[in-house]
């Protein structure tokens, strides 16, 4: 009896314990919250400090109300801007309370999934993957009112998800101005003056012409979609749609192209790139090793940050044709609110009320600052940023061509989820020589044949 | 004991595996058939809507050049490091068994690695062989070898090996354990009878001391197999599969395609196709080696 009594104890014990992480989701969120870093206790401890002078604020909820949020918080920039706006947001707003959900760092996709698939989905979040989330039905559309705050903005299906956080960002090269100086190098104004420019500073050799963060698939990314927007999309915007259609494949000449404007370019790249992490490239241009790099704008605050007297230059890289095609735009990701959180109105309404908060131009300016973001509301916040980062914002209004990545495309160009990695990965095959371009077209044919059969936007496939 | 008791006793008896086979029920039987069924689908990993597609995933992963290198890649690391970590792990425990001084120095001093965990080795070890700044790089430099540097984790013909070698050191400290546990319990009496019957050193090793743990190697070898076959942590942190496809192996290939490319049911399918490796290569493995063991 006694061992029988002992056995039962034991079991519900057990099951208890493994249990006891499954409550309802609002006591779950509830307790995350309490050990969510110290970015939501700063915005508890502002929120205590000012809600008493700022009571006055019209109420947007009919009750007190929390939203959980998170946001990709990988880079310090965000990380400190997102905090600032949510504090703000916090101490202007004395019914509704934004908690700051850990980002997880780099995995910001992954975590979004796990999120998902836990049922801790946030209420208003990052978004990526947006046509996936969309398709899920986990988004709610925005209403007009904040959409108007905008330039431009992605449609999916008649309705905007997403509200842009900033122009997609604008890739170029980064140099060391100083050495440029020393050695009498200019900016290239062609891209023939481009790969001229990296030969003399490869002949030079105090130096690596260019710092290339291999290892981190995504950054092979930048130089890939300037190769294939130099190549492909100069001759047919329509590629990806055509390619669905069947009426264009990977063993196209200017696919191929793209592979050999590729091969040359990294021919410059430092020794042993393949296994240098992104994260590593700014040691290397600030402490002299490389002289350029080619990254978005958000590598100027990291620059700074690393060597406050390095003197940085930008400039586009030109296509071939002699023309400036860049990244920029509004893209599909930014701010979006979950459709399971849009059901409860007091949700919604502080939802939406954060939005438009957060695009407030003294608000939005913060974001824009930290992060070198280009603005993207009607309403452009005047911000403080350097001579070299109004010179993007210039080249991004005068540049031939605008738009956004390969692999951010909606409707008839959009990607099979798993092709944008399977590029990247068979172009690192064929520069190092594991691959010859002709197998690397075939494997990517048949590759793509394959994702096609469970994703197609023309025919539905992978969608309803 | 009656018939009753006997009852009882068997009542008692469910009562106390009840919570362990609920807990593993839970989370490893019931999971693992409901992969069988997402194997068997298109999902995304997102979407609520789960499309039954047939044979389909299965038949991509017969044609797939991508899951053929993965299997490569994983067969050849399995081999690597169950060789080498075994090999490695029974001359460490030699060592530690016929030291005189130090002993349990020596046995903590190979057994750390075994605690510190894989994403913090895989990180340890990144940094030690990068090519610009790591210490291995460095210290050939430093000694005029500077000609033998390499791109360790960057060329293709060697990041596998360089991975392998990882797994290894963090390993064989676990597997030294248990070779010398066994070599502990092999009785003096026969290792004198030996040497009075004028066994050398060499003799003594291949014809008694080996023989009488086998059963040391049956667990090590099916430890090290498994353990290969699914290692995740180091490929995560050391090069994420790359570069380009070098280092992908089957779990690497089931978590990229499944949790970063949306392809679930796919990623279901690799993982269903890797449980069957697993039994099959198992079950030869323990066929083989038990075959081999010795009772004394």
């Amino acid at each position: 009896m006694k061992r029988k009594m002992l056995a039962l104890v034991l079991t519900t014990t057990m099951i208890m314990t493994a249990f006891v992480g499954c409550g309802k989701k609002a006591e779950t969120n509830n307790s995350k919250q309490v050990d969510t870093s110290v970015q939501d206790e700063s915005a508890e401890a502002g929120k205590e400090e000012t809600t008493d002078q700022v009571g006055e604020e019209k109420s947007i909820v009919t009750e007190p109300t929390t939203l959980t949020y998170v946001f990709a918080d990988g880079d310090e920039g965000a990380k400190e801007a997102m905090n600032e706006i949510v504090n703000r947001f916090n101490n202007t707003y004395k019914d509704v309370t934004v908690k700051i959900m850990p980002g997880n760092g780099g995995a910001y996709s992954e975590l979004l999934k796990t999120l998902d698939s836990v049922g801790e989905f946030p209420d208003v979040m990052e978004m990526r993957d947006t046509a996936a989330y969309i398709r899920a039905g986990k988004l709610e559309p925005l209403s007009s009112e904040i959409t108007a705050l905008f330039k431009t903005t992605t449609e999916f299906e008649n309705a905007v998800y997403t509200a842009p956080l900033a122009g997609e960002n604008t890739q170029g090269i980064i140099y060391n101005k100083a050495y440029f100086d020393e050695n009498g190098f200019t900016e290239p104004t062609t891209y023939a003056e481009f790969i001229e420019l990296c030969q003399k500073i490869k002949e030079k050799g105090d130096m690596s012409p260019l710092v290339v963060g291999g290892q981190d698939i995504w950054h092979m990314g930048f130089w890939f979609n300037k190769a294939y927007n130099d190549q492909v999309i100069s001759q047919d915007p329509d590629f990806i749609a055509n390619s669905y259609a069947g009426t264009k494949d990977f063993t196209d000449a200017t696919v191929k192209a793209t592979f050999e404007e590729m091969k040359e370019i990294m021919q410059y790249a430092q020794d042993g790139w393949t296994s240098t992490p992104d994260a590593q490239i700014t040691t290397f241009l600030v402490n002299k090793m490389s002289a350029m790099m080619f990254s978005g704008t958000h590598m100027f605050s990291q620059i700074e940050a690393a060597d406050r007297e390095f003197e940085y230059g930008w400039f586009p890289v030109p296509s071939p044709d002699g023309k400036t095609r860049l990244v920029g735009g509004a893209g599909v990701g930014g701010l979006a609110i979950s459709a399971e959180a849009a059901q409860d109105p007091n949700k919604k309404a502080a939802a939406e009320e954060f939005i438009k908060f957060f695009f407030q131009s003294e608000n939005y300016k913060v974001y824009c600052e930290k992060l070198s973001a280009i603005p993207v509301t009607v309403e452009e916040p005047t911000i403080d940023v350097s001579d070299v980062f109004k010179e993007v914002i210039e080249a991004t209004n005068t540049a031939d061509d605008l738009c956004s990545m390969w692999n951010g495309q909606v409707g008839n160009k959009e990607l099979p989820p798993d092709f944008r990695n399977f590029m990247y990965k068979t172009v690192i095959e064929v520069l190092q020589g594991q691959r010859d371009l002709d197998s690397a077209c075939e494997e990517l044919n048949k590759t793509w044949k394959t994702c096609m059969e469970s994703f197609n936007p023309l025919d539905g496939t992978g969608i309803q | 004991m009656n018939k009753k008791n006997k009852v009882k006793l068997q009542k008692s008896t469910y009562g106390f595996i009840a919570p362990a086979f609920i807990l593993y029920s839970l989370f490893v039987i019931v999971p693992t058939i409901s992969s069988v069924y997402y194997s068997f689908t298109s999902w995304d990993g997102i979407s609520p809507v789960v499309r039954f597609i047939g044979l389909n995933n299965y038949k991509e992963i017969l044609t797939s050049a991508r899951f053929g290198n993965a299997l490569k890649n994983t067969v050849i690391l399995t081999i690597f490091i169950s060789l080498l970590e075994n090999a490695f792990a029974l001359g460490l425990a030699l060592l530690v068994d016929n030291v005189k001084i130090g002993k349990n120095f020596f046995r903590s001093a190979f057994y750390i690695p075994v605690l510190i965990s894989g994403i913090v080795s895989g990180f340890i070890w990144k940094i030690m062989y990068n090519y610009n700044f790591g210490a291995i790089n460095t210290i050939l430099n430093d000694i005029g070898l500077g000609n033998l540097k390499q791109d360790w984790l960057g060329n293709n013909k060697l990041t596998l090996i360089m991975v392998g070698l990882v797994l290894v050191w963090k390993g064989a400290g676990y597997y030294m354990i248990i070779y010398l546990a066994s070599l502990q319990s092999v009785s003096t009496d026969v290792i004198e009878a030996s040497q009075i019957d004028g066994a050398n050193a060499i003799q003594r090793f291949r014809r008694i001391i080996i023989p009488l743990i086998s059963g040391a190697f049956t667990i090590n070898f099916t430890l090290s197999l498994i353990n290969g076959l699914k290692v995740f942590d180091q490929i995560n942190v050391m090069t994420d599969g790359g570069p380009g496809f070098t280092t992908e192996t089957l779990v690497y290939l089931l978590y990229k395609v499944g949790f970063n490319e949306g392809r679930q049911g796919f990623g279901t399918a690799v993982g269903m196709v890797l449980l069957f490796i697993i039994i099959i290569l198992n079950s030869l493995q323990q066929k083989f080696l038990k075959s081999r063991e010795v009772q004394l």
